[in-house]
């Protein structure tokens, strides 16, 4: 595995086209500042971890903020060698868990909610609003420990969310996953999961004073179902299309945010939104790259810090990043028909699953060599994050899997928030190697 | 200090010594008279059931001085070293050679993975030498829910186990095999209260030495040497210097404490699966077999993987105090991260208390590989004495 060295990070950054990307952005803020009002007025607010059932909250109209994304505005805001020296302070590692640490420091930090003398907020968007409720999923050991050390933090209820291992294994997911749930998983891990969100809805009703409605949830989950049809569309478009006409750096930011306003109108409407926009791109065989003749596939959370990093290979080689978890997630993980049946069995048939699909094998490398070979992909650079147990995720299998089918793997160590030990220069050279001396010779031996 | 020649005279801990450094050897003798041997690992493994179905159990242990040519192939970085280790063994045909089954309880995060593995392995790679496995997916919140999932668990693993063995466990024959555990739990309890009070008359090496030698041998026959041994060491002359309690990785060999003993301090408790953990709670016999079950594995004093920051304050203020320490040794082995996050909230607690600590993170494994360890321990100890800071 390679290492890199350790230089200030680059200061560089992405150049996006798409309108919806531009749109989800103007959105967050916009509905950030409006869910500050409302913690400002004493509205309960959520503080949750990606993998959390956020839709319970969704329908409960229960604000929240998801731990992930929290943590990428901070990456971007370059907040976070500020945050982790305060985690050094007071006698924590500063070099464990940054994905899921990130939110814990800057809860540590007294500027946050302050502004400088020109009136600029010197925490990220202003600062994180106190959250009074904290969920977290017990998918890795220090999750929940760091998560109630947040809580305590800013005063908020801790509650926390069992795991549980499957043990039945169907290699194609991805094919039952929105019709064939109920046969996907074992029926007590559902039945289990199920439970849960009953507990958890009660624990809701009780601290907010909100009660729950299961007509919201169907409503709800109807709207995600629609979202993600969107992106399933988006996803195979640009699948199909030689060359694409966007790249990781449009979809990544475009679903990712929206992802985490699933359930809501603005979500879905955004979602079709970039499908037109894109198909409008591919309609006028726009190329997000004019010389495309590389497809490479992005394996692992993005590089928050330094964007334009997927970008440094596409004049040089004509390659070009067009495929990331982020929009597939959408497309192959998230849909769960035959709702009206049960909504809360259809969303806990939802949940379980995220951690098993993306961390392990064989669901991750199996899914990452379909999509391999439906985006035509000549080349794979997966990025395994340098601190995070829960991405531990079998990395040995998924390159045997796709190497084993023709496909280059290059696998590197790096930090998806903290930019401290980034080196954009090291690192550009590493793809540039990989390309000049992997996808190239496999692309030109597979034309022969 | 370590091992004292008191100890050393004893035949009851010369067998236990015995057991504890020839590790297999109980086990090929099991398995040469034809009994079923099943490996565990991860620290959560029901004995009782397997004891029930008249299985050999053994702890899958490290083997320091194995190059790791397999493990380096299949395993990230973020292993900590111990794993590493065992996983060799497993991966490389030692362990398809020396037992029937393995066991495996999701204890913490790397063993999970270590499953998922194993079972891609034998997905993938069939042709390799790989013991077949069960996984038991404990709860380990303590809420309802844990007990709503935990019996099913530990039945599932039941199941396993009567198919393994040909066996049908009934309930009587679940209790039998519990009453050897508690009997074992209770002679360990009696001989490691000398190393509590005023006069301490075990050495912490000398305990993990006594409690370690229970994962290799027939667990009855450990029961009577401890029992001996008891008697025996209520005698043993007493031990002075510091007393230390120690919390963090789990110490699968005698170094460390060896090493922290030499400098003339005691340990009188750990919160490890080699060590105090192993014998805290009895399956009460007043439940039904697998409620008990699930109460004796889930409701034992937090382990510092599977618990929140809050409850390992807890834990280590009750263990501190049972134990007399007067110092705590936090000291995790590299990429064991989980404990790091409660250490400034132990240490801030222990400390308002009076309790000093010393802190050794990221540490390489075995401890004789750490530079300076030894000094550092000594002036640890020092400054306890009043000799330093």
């Amino acid at each position: 595995m390679a290492e890199e060295i350790r230089k200030p990070e680059s200061k560089s950054s992405a150049v996006k086209k798409l309108q919806a990307t531009a749109a989800a952005g103007a959105y967050q803020k916009e509905w950030f500042a409006g869910l500050k009002k409302r913690v400002e007025n004493g509205e309960d607010f959520g503080y949750l971890n990606a993998d959390v059932p956020m839709e319970v909250l969704r329908a409960m109209d229960i604000p929240f903020v998801v731990n992930q994304w929290w943590a990428a505005i901070c990456g971007a805001k370059r907040m976070t060698p500020k945050y982790y020296g305060l985690l050094r302070e007071k006698g924590y590692r500063d070099d464990l868990c940054s994905y899921c640490a990130t939110a814990f420091a800057e809860s540590l930090d007294p500027d946050d909610h302050k502004v400088d003398a020109d009136g600029k907020p010197l925490g990220p968007w202003g600062g994180l609003p106190d959250p009074t409720i904290a969920i977290t999923r017990l998918t890795c050991d220090c999750q929940g420990k760091i998560f109630e050390l947040f809580a305590k933090n800013h005063g908020a209820s801790f509650y926390a969310m069992e795991n549980t291992v499957a043990r039945k294994v169907p290699l194609r997911w991805f094919d039952m996953a929105a019709d064939d749930w109920e046969d996907l998983y074992d029926k007590d891990r559902l039945d289990t999961a199920v439970e849960e969100l009953n507990e958890l809805v009660r624990f809701l009703e009780t601290k907010t004073g909100k009660m729950f409605d299961i007509n919201r949830l169907e409503r709800v989950m109807n709207l995600i179902n629609e979202q993600e049809m969107w992106y399933k569309k988006t996803r195979d478009l640009i699948a199909s299309c030689h060359p694409v006409p966007v790249t990781v750096v449009d979809t990544i930011n475009a679903v990712m945010q929206a992802q985490w306003q699933r359930g809501t109108e603005w979500a879905a409407a955004h979602a079709k939104s970039l499908y037109e926009e894109v198909k409008a791109l591919a309609d006028k065989k726009e190329a997000a790259v004019p010389n495309e003749k590389y497809r490479l596939m992005w394996l692992g959370r993005g590089i928050w810090h330094d964007f334009s990093f997927y970008q440094r290979f596409e004049k040089k080689y004509g390659a070009v990043f067009m495929w990331s978890m982020y929009l597939a997630m959408g497309a192959d993980a998230y849909i769960r028909n035959h709702v009206e049946e049960d909504p809360m069995r259809a969303l806990a048939a939802r949940y379980i699953g995220m951690e098993d699909f993306l961390h392990m094998p064989p669901w991750n490398s199996q899914w990452y060599l379909q999509q391999a070979h439906q985006n035509d992909i000549d080349g794979v650079v997966y990025m395994v994050p340098e601190n995070c147990m829960q991405a531990v995720e079998g990395s040995y299998f998924i390159k045997k899997t796709l190497e084993d089918a023709g496909i280059p793997v290059l696998i590197f160590k790096a930090d998806p928030v903290d930019a401290r030990k980034w080196n954009a220069d090291t690192m550009t050279d590493l793809v540039d190697r990989f390309i000049e001396e992997r996808v190239i010779p496999a692309h030109d031996a597979a034309k022969k | 200090m370590s091992i004292r020649e008191c100890a050393m005279n004893s035949a009851a801990f010369a067998q236990l010594k015995h057991a504890y450094d020839n590790r297999d050897e109980a086990a090929e003798n099991a398995k040469k008279a034809g009994k079923i041997v099943v490996g565990e690992l991860g620290a959560d493994v029901p004995d009782e059931i397997l004891l029930a179905a008249d299985i050999f159990p053994v702890h899958v242990y490290a083997n320091p001085e194995k190059p790791l040519r397999e493990t380096d192939k299949y395993l990230e970085y973020a292993f900590d070293p111990v794993v590493r280790a065992q996983f060799e063994k497993i991966v490389d045909g030692t362990y398809a050679r020396k037992i029937n089954y393995l066991a495996v309880s999701n204890s913490t995060d790397v063993i999970i993975r270590i499953y998922l593995y194993l079972r891609e392995l034998h997905r993938q790679e069939p042709e390799k030498d790989l013991p077949e496995v069960a996984f038991i997916d404990w709860l380990f919140t303590r809420n309802r829910m844990h007990q709503v999932r935990n019996e099913l668990t530990a039945d599932l693993f039941k199941q396993t186990v009567e198919k393994w063995s040909g066996k049908t466990l009934t309930d009587g024959d679940i209790v039998s095999a519990a009453k050897i555990c508690n009997a074992d739990r209770d002679a360990l309890r009696k001989i490691c209260s000398l190393r509590r009070g005023a006069e301490v008359r075990l050495s912490g090496t000398e305990a993990l030495v006594i409690i370690g030698s229970a994962f290799f041998m027939d667990r009855q026959k450990h029961t009577e040497l401890v029992n001996a041994l008891y008697e025996e060491a209520k005698s043993w002359p007493v031990i002075s210097g510091p007393k230390i309690y120690f919390t963090g990785s789990d110490q699968e060999d005698l170094s460390l404490y060896e090493m922290i003993e030499s400098t003339g301090a005691v340990v009188t408790g750990e919160d490890h699966n080699w060590g105090d953990r192993y014998y805290d709670r009895d399956f009460n016999m007043d439940y039904t077999p697998m409620r008990a079950v699930v109460d004796r594995y889930m409701l034992r004093e937090f382990s510092s993987k599977k618990a929140f920051v809050s409850q390992r304050v807890g834990a280590l203020n009750r263990e501190t105090k049972e134990a007399g320490a007067e110092a705590v040794i936090f000291y995790t082995n590299i990429y064991e991260e989980a404990a790091s996050w409660d250490y400034p909230s132990q240490k801030k607690s222990l400390e308002s208390r009076g309790i000093r600590t010393a802190c050794f993170p990221k540490m390489q494994w075995p401890a004789e590989k750490n530079e300076g360890l030894r000094e550092k321990l000594a002036a640890f100890t020092d400054s306890l004495k009043g000799g330093g800071n």
